[in-house]
């Protein structure tokens, strides 16, 4: 039988059964209910994702629109002489090598001692990490421009008390991705709260298993709970690649656009903002924005691929 | 019509009515006035009392103007340059937009309408302004995209209580005049004269000036010198003027504009008498506005900001010389008529009516200088009105002399971008201690030629 015959024939041997005047009635009803979502979806996201698209491959100036040309990948090999692109490239970065592993493992070390059974006021503690998380984060990063002002700023104060005269967190370039830190630090409460959920999922007989083959609490750490919240870690993992690769509103809210002090918060995303409203080349922070796309699919992509050496995912065994 | 049949009109004309709602605006009818906007934000007119004055000129004019209907369109500055852009975009640009200076047109440069044409074809009368300042803005190209509304120079605003208390002299008032220093030696009126009477004029909070060895940087409560609410080519064209790029289109320092670097990094981080990024975002220094806070000296600073500072402490004297050239940075502000109106013979009737029959009221609340001879009897008048303890303005016009040409604001390829790189520079020598001021003008001359390669 010739392979165009069995496919006719695979679909053949499965015809969808009929659906019945009830199944239509509730497809209609349930796409019309869906339809403000689905107009939403193609107008506000498909339709300008698609148009940033072909936005990367001309020359359009919101200023010049009626001349705008096509001109290929011009946008694209452009960047490769725009300094400014490499510059912050490496500086998101450099970020992402400070701030990924206490996005990591500050979340995984907090929901431990959370889920330790000798901890007291347990609910407290745990309200009390998810909380900083509910603030908006404008408001919260305006107020940590407050708390890190080095003129009566609190943590400066809290130093003074110890007889250390702290420096200016803000505008120091040699201080301010520290600042950035510990920002990002205090916002950890979801990650906390997402890891020790999977902690408290991981079931109690491993442990009474682990206990009495004689593992230690850290053995059992490490021979139990993590590869059992390993799904969580990963999770987390992927979520802090892609929001540290898009890192954009701390720098935007405590320096403006100018990437403050020195260009040293210019991270990637915030030049591609630039581009977009500052100097209005909206072709060319088109062709920036799909870059950064594809860097974070790369990773993201990177890191499925090695899922499968680490993440313990029950349906496989 | 059954129940799917109503749902599907009420649908239909649900989206007919969003349809209608996403269309072009009806088209006026070719009776009746012209409608000319007159769009204000990319520089000063977002004041309660301009937004008044600016308002009684458009009822003045649309009272006197059967054939002309002028709309006010204000927008705050900081969203002015993406709201003209959107509208330009749109295909829905204002008729005239100011008033507006040398940087806010930078952005839209080539967009403006050349004025020539009107201004022969009405026999506008050009003898009133000095001609250079009209030359002021003709473009590259010869086109004339304004005339001269408002100048605002720049000079010293000086504390003569901080004076007082050093027991120094106040500053010279007319250039060439020397500076007599405590012990009655007269020196230059220079950049090192600014140096050694702002060390003494700079104290910590114990009382030390920055000429002691018990100078605490760390704890300064008065500052010496500060040039206010400028970019780094505002700070150095003082050295002498410049620009980042040759006429051959080259990413430069200009050699006077490096000295200036230099000067400024040591006065800010080993003499102590330019406060840092930290002082001048502090209270202490009210967030930048250092002549308003009077715990500044001397400050370089232009004529519209007479009113920054709530005492009458102060008085104006001339700017330093470097090598022996004063040069005192000019701000201009005037309106445009942008080259997309479909009115311009009427546009052009606004912009003639707010140069002179409404430019005395206009100028009064934007705190300009006029430009045109016959306005500038009665303006300083006015200023001594407000400040009645006695202000030597004599230096405000004297400065007029000593223009920054070209400009410090004057444009750049890719201009935008320029002007964020340039500002990374201001950010990072006024920001970080230990900077190494020859290797990073170097990384922005090589950031700036790639800046302006890339301009089309």
């Amino acid at each position: 039988m010739a392979i165009g015959e069995r496919i006719l024939a695979t679909f053949k041997r499965s015809p969808k059964p009929p659906k019945s005047p009830l199944q239509r009635h509730e497809t209609r009803w349930g796409l019309i209910f869906l339809a403000p979502w689905i107009f939403g979806f193609l107008v506000f996201i498909l339709l300008p994702t698609l148009a940033t698209l072909v936005f990367s491959f001309t020359d359009y100036s919101i200023l010049h629109v009626s001349e705008t040309r096509f001109i290929g990948l011009d946008n694209y090999t452009r960047m490769l002489s725009d300094p400014i692109v490499g510059q912050s490239l490496m500086r998101t970065l450099t970020f992402f090598v400070m701030a990924f592993p206490l996005a990591i493992f500050i979340p995984i070390g907090l929901a431990a001692l959370l889920n330790s059974e000798h901890l007291r006021f347990r609910r407290f503690f745990t309200t009390f990490f998810y909380m900083p998380y509910m603030v908006p984060l404008v408001s919260a990063v305006l107020i940590w421009g407050g708390f890190l002002s080095p003129t009566g700023g609190w943590m400066n104060r809290l130093l003074e008390t110890i007889g250390i005269q702290g420096p200016d967190w803000l505008r120091s370039t040699t201080w301010v991705y520290w600042s950035l830190l510990i920002v990002g630090i205090w916002g950890n409460g979801n990650a906390i709260v997402t890891t020790l959920a999977g902690m408290e999922g991981v079931p109690r007989e491993l442990y009474e298993a682990a206990k009495m083959e004689g593992a230690g609490s850290f053995a059992t750490f490490r021979h139990v709970t993590l590869p059992m919240i390993s799904p969580i870690i990963f999770y987390n993992l992927t979520l802090a690649s892609v929001g540290l690769f898009q890192y954009f509103l701390e720098p935007y809210v405590l320096f403006a656009q100018a990437g403050d002090p020195g260009g040293s918060t210019l991270f990637f995303p915030m030049y591609l903002f630039q581009n977009f409203f500052q100097f209005q080349e909206m072709a060319y922070g088109a062709a920036l924005a799909w870059v950064l796309f594809l860097i974070i699919l790369a990773f993201t992509a990177v890191w499925f691929a090695l899922r499968k050496f680490w993440v313990y995912e029950a349906e496989r065994e | 019509m059954t129940k799917h049949s109503q749902i599907l009109l009420g649908l239909l004309v649900v989206g007919s009515l969003l349809l209608a709602a996403c269309g072009a605006a009806a088209t006026p009818t070719p009776s009746g006035p012209v409608t000319i906007r007159w769009f204000v934000g990319l520089g000063t007119g977002q004041q309660p009392e301009q937004l008044e004055a600016q308002e009684a000129v458009v009822a003045e004019f649309n009272a006197s103007h059967d054939d002309i209907e002028l709309v006010l369109e204000v927008v705050n500055n900081d969203v002015a340059s993406d709201t003209l852009s959107t509208e330009i975009a749109a295909g829905n640009a204002p008729d005239i937009v100011g008033p507006v200076g040398v940087a806010g047109s930078n952005l839209f440069t080539g967009l403006f309408l050349d004025l020539q044409p009107l201004i022969d074809s009405t026999n506008y009368d050009l003898s009133d302004y000095d001609p250079a300042t009209v030359e002021f803005y003709r473009d590259p190209s010869g086109a004339l995209t304004g005339l001269p509304f408002g100048v605002y120079p720049s000079f010293i605003y000086y504390n003569t209580t901080l004076f007082d208390e050093a027991g120094l002299n106040y500053p010279p008032h007319a250039v060439g005049e020397p500076y007599v220093m405590p012990d009655g030696t007269e020196v230059e009126w220079n950049y090192d004269t600014i140096r050694e009477i702002g060390m003494l004029l700079t104290v910590d909070a114990n009382g030390a000036d920055a000429t002691s060895p018990d100078f605490d940087p760390a704890n300064i409560v008065q500052f010496g010198w500060h040039t206010q609410w400028t970019d780094p080519r505002g700070e150095a064209t003082q050295f002498g003027a410049g620009n980042f790029v040759d006429a051959d289109g080259n990413a430069v320092v200009p050699d006077q504009w490096a000295d200036y670097y230099h000067w400024a990094y040591e006065g800010i981080w080993t003499d102590h008498f330019i406060p840092n990024d930290t002082y001048l975002n502090s209270d202490l220094l009210v967030q930048g506005n250092t002549f308003g806070s009077g715990h500044v000296a001397m400050v370089a600073l232009h004529l519209w900001c007479h009113g920054c500072y709530s005492g009458t402490d102060f008085n104006l004297a001339v700017m330093p010389a470097n090598n022996g050239v004063t040069t005192a940075k000019l701000h201009a502000d005037t309106f445009k008529i942008m080259a997309s109106t479909q009115h311009p013979e009427q546009a052009f009737t606004v912009l003639s009516y707010l140069l002179d029959e409404a430019a005395n009221d206009l100028l009064l609340v934007y705190g300009a200088m006029p430009a045109r001879f016959s306005l500038q009897g009665d303006y300083f008048t006015t200023l001594d009105a407000a400040h009645a303890q006695g202000v030597d303005w004599d230096v405000a016009v004297a400065m007029l002399g000593y223009p920054d040409n070209p400009n410090h604001e004057a444009n750049m390829p890719n201009f935008a971008r320029a002007v964020e790189r340039y500002n990374e520079f201001q950010s990072l020598y006024r920001g970080t201690e230990g900077v190494d001021i020859d290797a990073e003008l170097a990384r922005l001359v090589a950031d700036l030629q790639a800046i302006f390669d890339s301009a089309e």
